[in-house]
């Protein structure tokens, strides 16, 4: 069975102990931010050290994608998108 | 109460070097990773489950499996924490540390602190690095060692050092050998240097063996070569490139780019060894010698923090020796590498985090202080702290940016959710 998160809404499949980073890029999915956000983030250093790739959470705090593994059914978004639906 | 332990932050070569020095000295080691598994950028291992491995040199494997031995040896004086974030130390001295899984943050009072984070890249920008599809040579390397995959399509590797064949071949061998490898340097100009590096056994029989596969994949490696501009296109990039008073432009789908390392220092406490708590540096984030001198400065760390902490120790002369070696290694390369600094187009972005220009801080006085850079500027207050754009505007200015002493936690951003469910180790 296929494990997957959500980005922005859609599902994107991870393979076991891969990190957030390595599923969206392997989906594709390079640019990170929102199109009214400039620059957009996107995944760059791979250590934590840019905060380029830190990602929006639902119910919890933002992350650095290359950081973090991928969870299954975690929410995730573009900053500040998820979090603005707190407000 | 239990003894406290001494405290290791990173589990790359240093750390792991350090922890498994003082545990065998019978001393009891807290060690903090930030992430699921051990063994730094250098020793990234594969993701768990992934059975691809990425091809390195047998030294490398060699070093890191003596590494992983010794620190189960003596597991039993070792409290591991991965997945948990160094923050700082706090005004009180207390160390804090975001545990990412529980999603709270907790303080310990060590001992001694060897602080072993690593180097971070440094980057000439130019414009459009800042682009999606751009990642540093270092993240795209451990990227394709954690998941054993190339990214797809044509790949652009950029910048100047020894990662950058390096991390070509590794792509190559992957099963995606880069269009090109493009070194700002001329080393060819530097012959007194190039002698000094062929005396080093070990760097250049791996050097080799990159060459042999750079030139078996067809893998062109051109020196006085640089990126001049980046811009989407499509799904990709178009990179404008220029190699003597030749442009071409190059349509790519990643554009990986690297121009050498700087010791991790942003936010790091000050080495202090003489002070209550000791805290020493240990590793590429003391000074950035590369992986095998990363081993040697660990135990030198560990060895200083246990004569401090009164426990007979035998300086090792011969660590002192290999650190020395090193040194020679790293600026021999440094010299046949070097290159004058580019002064960027106005447009550059210098500070990616903000979204600052080179033309906003060339607006800015000449002799403006650190904090008019920040705080006029707006440079380095992003969420990076400065880590990409302080090297940037050391090298442009011609002079280092001081740091904010003491240095301030938290040294990444933390929820104040995390934070307020700290927890201490305080018994008084």
């Amino acid at each position: 069975m296929t494990s997957h998160f959500f980005w922005n809404g859609d599902p994107v499949a991870f393979q076991p102990g891969e990190t957030i980073a390595a599923a969206l890029l392997r989906a594709g999915l390079a640019d990170l931010g929102q199109p009214s956000n400039v620059p957009g983030g996107r995944v760059f250093c791979g250590i934590g050290a840019c905060q380029a790739c830190v990602v929006a959470v639902m119910g919890a705090a933002p992350v650095e994608a290359c950081l973090t593994p991928a969870r299954e059914g975690l929410r995730l978004g573009s900053l500040p998108f998820v979090g603005a639906q707190h407000a | 109460m239990r003894e406290a332990p001494i405290l290791v932050v990173g589990a790359g070569p240093a750390g792991a070097s350090a922890a498994a020095t003082i545990a065998e000295a019978g001393l009891p080691v807290l060690l903090i990773e930030q992430r699921d598994q051990f063994g730094g950028a250098i020793h990234r291992q594969p993701a768990a489950g992934n059975d691809s491995h990425v091809w390195r040199p047998a030294r490398h494997r060699r070093n890191w499996a003596g590494l992983m031995a010794r620190l189960q040896a003596c597991a039993g004086r070792i409290e591991t924490r991965t997945e948990t974030i160094f923050l700082g130390v706090d005004s009180e001295g207390r160390f804090l540390f975001d545990d990412r899984r529980a999603a709270c943050v907790f303080a310990r009072r060590p001992r001694a602190a060897i602080i072993a984070v690593g180097a971070v890249e440094t980057i000439r920008p130019f414009p459009g690095w800042e682009l999606p599809g751009v990642m540093s040579a270092g993240g795209a390397q451990v990227l394709l060692k954690e998941t054993g995959r190339p990214p797809e399509g044509p790949i652009l590797v950029a910048g100047s050092g020894a990662l950058l064949p390096a991390l070509a071949a590794q792509l190559a061998k992957a099963g995606n050998p880069p269009v090109a490898v493009l070194e700002r340097g001329r080393p060819w100009n530097a012959p007194a240097a190039l002698a000094r590096l062929a005396l080093s056994w070990g760097p250049m029989s791996e050097a080799a063996a990159y060459a042999t596969t750079l030139a078996t994949s067809r893998v062109p490696y051109r020196c006085g070569a640089i990126v001049t501009q980046a811009e989407p296109d499509g799904d990709g990039l178009k990179v404008g490139i220029r190699v003597g008073d030749q442009r071409q432009v190059l349509r790519v789908r990643h554009l990986l780019i690297h121009d050498g390392i700087e010791p991790n220092r942003t936010g790091i406490p000050l080495p202090d060894p003489d002070a209550a708590v000791p805290v020493l540096l240990a590793g590429d984030g003391r000074e950035a010698l590369g992986a095998d001198a990363a081993i040697l400065d660990g135990r030198r760390a560990a060895t200083q923090v246990l004569a401090r902490l009164g426990q007979a120790t035998r300086r090792m002369r011969s660590d002192e020796r290999g650190l020395i070696r090193a040194r020679g290694f790293q600026a021999a390369l440094t010299q046949a590498l070097h290159s004058e600094p580019v002064v960027p187009a106005p447009e550059t972005l210098i500070c990616r985090c903000e979204g600052r220009s080179y033309a906003e801080l060339a607006a800015l006085a000449p002799d403006a202080s650190a904090r008019e850079i920040r705080l006029m500027g707006r440079f380095g207050l992003g969420a990076c702290q400065g880590r990409f754009c302080g090297p940037m505007i050391a090298a442009l200015r011609g002079q280092p940016l001081p740091a904010a002493i003491p240095p301030r936690w938290p040294l990444r951003p933390v929820s104040v959710a995390a934070l307020a469910r700290l927890t201490t180790d305080e018994t008084e």
